[in-house]
């Protein structure tokens, strides 16, 4: 291919756009829309994940304490916890206070507790481990030395249902895959029956091209960057719809089980990239089998 | 330059070619005739390469048509002009974008495309016809702007199916004269016609063809 030859080529590949204006912009929207959902699970993993993982850096443990636990003993727990790497006694929690925080959450259910004879509630300690991350702390068997402590009834510590929000990590990935998959082909799709529709329309002048002597490339070439084209297009019009929609949700704060408020982030880089990449990837390829069952002339 | 050897050609159950062999030397001037339904068209577009024959053999200048593949064969119809009945002009381009188009294929320069194509439209009498569409113009124009594409590269052979078979006496003598400059410079030319009229006008070669085969050859 004559390198002359591609002002033409990528001028009448524009012509084609423009003279199957409609075609091109319901295939476009519909690709973007697809993308888009591709892209808001992205988001929904990468933020799942850093939250995870930020919420893994400072584990926190309520250690429960027996009724009539006395001072030395509370006090020999609080020497063990102090002496374990980055932990650090956040609050300690009388029977009372436990009772008192009780009652406040249950607001107008509160009159539940006035028929107690006693306070069953125990005391405790809030317990934070700051900057676990790449330290060797063994939760378990801290957990299981608490337990064997005297005064103390029951030690529980924040990993265990991190462990378990994992799962549901492991769930929102595979999902994500389905999805992403299944959209992918139907972007395929999408692509495919577009260049085909722009095909049928100028079906006379390829003919009348093919007549005059025009090579099979430089019939294809147009279609090939009209199929680029949209994938450039979808890709980064996906990526700005996303990035508005995470503006508008990072405005606002999110709280989920008392844990600290969450800050929402924006797909990284390289995720951005990957995107675009494979938007013009499905739309070469879609192109690439719209014209490959070019008719013969 | 036309070598044909025992040609056959069926669409199905119908002959619509049956061993026709033919010679037509570089710089001839020949008519194929004969009645509609006797396969002048479809000869045509063998010799173009537009079908494939179910046996037999056609060289042009050389080259077994059976045995060229699809790129050279592009290579090949550059330097074929081929001229329909139906002009088949692209509405949506002028006449000059029309012409310049079977040059813009083959990658020449932009200077000597918009050059050549001026050229052209000069010799079959359209210059200040360049801005048109065809759905503005006569009959007679679109068949010279149809023309103007076909011998706009220069081609070793111009193929023709009935270009004067929408046209009045006067237009179809305009473009018989165009056909003979066009030959005088050293174009092989190959027109498909049922016009008598056309055929005592001019004193050369003429295959008649009936039933798909070769009766006649004067």
């Amino acid at each position: 291919m004559k390198p002359r030859l591609w002002p033409y080529l990528i001028k009448q590949a524009f012509a084609n756009i423009k003279n199957n204006g409609l075609v091109h912009l319901i295939g476009l929207g519909t690709m973007v829309v697809s993308l888009l959902i591709f892209g808001t699970f992205l988001l929904l993993f990468v933020n799942l994940n850093a939250w995870i993982e930020g919420w893994g850096d400072s584990v926190s443990m309520s250690i429960y304490l027996e009724d009539g636990a006395d001072d030395r003993a509370v006090e020999k727990i609080a020497t063990y916890i102090e002496s374990l790497p980055s932990a650090r006694i956040k609050n300690r929690i009388s029977k009372r206070e436990a009772l008192e925080e009780l009652r406040k959450s249950l607001g107008s259910q509160a009159g539940l507790l006035e028929g107690l004879s006693r306070n069953p509630l125990p005391a405790s300690l809030e317990v934070v481990f700051e900057d676990v991350e790449g330290r060797t702390i063994e939760f378990k068997s801290v957990k299981q030395e608490l337990e064997k402590m005297e005064g103390v009834e029951e030690a529980q510590y924040s990993e265990e249902w991190l462990r378990r929000f994992e799962g549901l990590i492991n769930i929102v990935k595979l999902v994500g895959y389905v999805v992403g998959g299944l959209l992918c082909v139907g972007v395929l799709f999408i692509v495919t029956n577009t260049i085909k529709l722009t095909i049928y329309s100028r079906k006379e002048e390829i003919k009348i091209l093919k007549l005059v002597g025009a090579t099979d490339l430089f019939v294809k070439i147009p279609f090939l960057l009209e199929g680029m084209f949209h994938g450039i297009v979808s890709g980064v019009s996906s990526v700005l719809a996303l990035f508005l929609g995470y503006l508008l949700v990072s405005g606002k704060k999110i709280q989920i089980l008392d844990l600290p408020f969450l800050d929402v982030i924006f797909i990284p880089g390289e995720y951005v990239f990957a995107m675009i990449l494979i938007s013009v990837a499905l739309g070469l390829v879609g192109s690439f089998v719209a014209v490959g069952s070019f008719f013969e002339i | 330059m036309i070598q044909v050897f025992h040609i056959y050609k069926n669409f199905g159950p119908n002959i619509a070619l049956s061993d026709v062999n033919l010679k037509i030397h570089k710089g001839e001037f020949s008519f194929i005739t004969g009645p509609s339904g006797a396969g002048k068209t479809t000869l045509l577009r063998l010799l173009f390469g537009a079908e494939k024959p179910t046996s037999g053999h056609i060289l042009i200048n050389g080259i077994n048509l059976n045995r060229i593949s699809r790129s050279k064969l592009d290579l090949l119809r550059r330097k074929i002009g081929f001229v329909f009945q139906d002009f088949k002009l692209l509405p949506n381009k002028t006449v000059f974008e029309n012409v310049a188009l079977a040059l813009e294929v083959t990658g020449e320069s932009r200077s000597f495309v918009k050059k050549k194509t001026h050229q052209t439209l000069r010799l079959v009498g359209l210059a200040k016809k360049e801005k048109a569409f065809p759905l503005q113009l006569s009959g007679g124009e679109q068949q010279r702007v149809a023309i103007a594409r076909a011998v706009v590269k220069d081609p070793l052979l111009l193929l023709a199916d009935e270009p004067t078979g929408n046209l009045d006496p006067d237009l179809t003598r305009d473009i018989m004269v165009l056909f003979r400059s066009i030959h005088m410079k050293g174009t092989t030319v190959v027109i498909a016609t049922h016009s008598r009229e056309l055929l005592e006008d001019t004193a050369q070669r003429i295959v008649l063809l009936s039933g798909g085969r070769v009766i006649e050859e004067q």
